[in-house]
């Protein structure tokens, strides 16, 4: 009994003494532009993908094609936003990076899932115009697009909420 | 008044209690999400493939996107753990600093 009395009363004292004066910071900050850009620009790329969800045709490629860019150049731009968060440095992320390496699994990076899923977003889409443009897309090859990119804004958006605490 | 060490701990579980019940439902409905959305995806691909309307370039693409997405998926998961993580420690912290301004 003393000895569990002794061994409780250790943990507390170290869990005190590791993040006394202080809050942890193990993840960025939450950030309301981004996610609110995000809504925006999945509520276009959703509007922009029901009307070719028939499928597409070489000729009309000009008439997409400014659309395929503006929402190119908003998921580069969300990449950019979500990544130049500074990667959180605390005394318990120092720790917890020491204990997942002696368990020999990976510390905790800052390379944030939803600024990966923007990139992706934006190279799916790339790949999409460029089919577009060279041989036209049947109704199934985009509507495997938008599942593609709909998959990745789930995680983006999952994560970016999420960080609100 | 000095605080006794059942008290304390029950503190501490009630605290983790609330924010792991919270946070596990979101990701748990994330993943239920992911899953289905994963799988959904894998039928498609079969579709287009069958059709002739995905070739070997959009099959490779897509295969690699199966992939990464599949990647990610964990990754944001690991993410949203270390968000509960962060959560936990904050909050127990600040509770056993309540129970030293009380004295």
């Amino acid at each position: 009994m003393v000895k569990v009395h002794f061994r409780s009363c250790f943990i507390l004292s170290f869990i005190l003494l590791l993040f006394v004066g202080c809050n942890a910071s193990l993840a960025p900050e939450y950030d309301k532009a981004i996610v609110e850009k995000t809504i925006a620009t999945s509520e276009a790329t959703m509007g922009f993908l029901e009307k070719v969800a028939q499928g597409t045709k070489v000729e009309g490629f000009k008439t997409r094609e400014n659309q395929y860019n503006q929402l190119i150049g908003a998921y580069d731009a969300l990449n950019l936003q979500a990544s130049a968060r500074p990667v959180p440095k605390s005394v318990a992320l120092d720790t917890i990076n020491k204990l997942l390496q002696t368990k020999g699994s990976g510390s905790i990076s800052g390379d944030y899932p939803s600024a990966y899923a923007f990139e992706k977003i934006a190279e799916t889409l790339r790949k999409m115009k460029k089919t577009d443009r060279e041989k036209g897309l049947g109704p199934t090859a985009v509507q495997a697009f938008k599942g593609q990119i709909a998959i990745y804004l789930d995680q983006a958006i999952t994560y970016e909420s999420f960080l609100k605490r | 008044m000095q605080s006794d060490l059942t008290t304390i701990v029950q503190e501490i579980k009630d605290v983790a209690s609330a924010i792991v019940k919270k946070d596990i439902t979101t990701i748990k409905g994330f993943s239920q999400r992911q899953a289905k959305g994963l799988a959904t995806q894998t039928l498609i691909i079969q579709k287009g493939v069958l059709n002739g309307e995905i070739d070997d370039d959009l099959k490779e693409f897509f295969y690699n996107g199966l992939r990464d997405m599949t990647r990610n998926f964990v990754n944001t998961l690991k993410g949203l753990l270390i968000v509960t993580i962060e959560k936990l420690i904050n909050a127990i912290v600040n509770a056993l600093w309540k129970f030293i301004d009380s004295v």
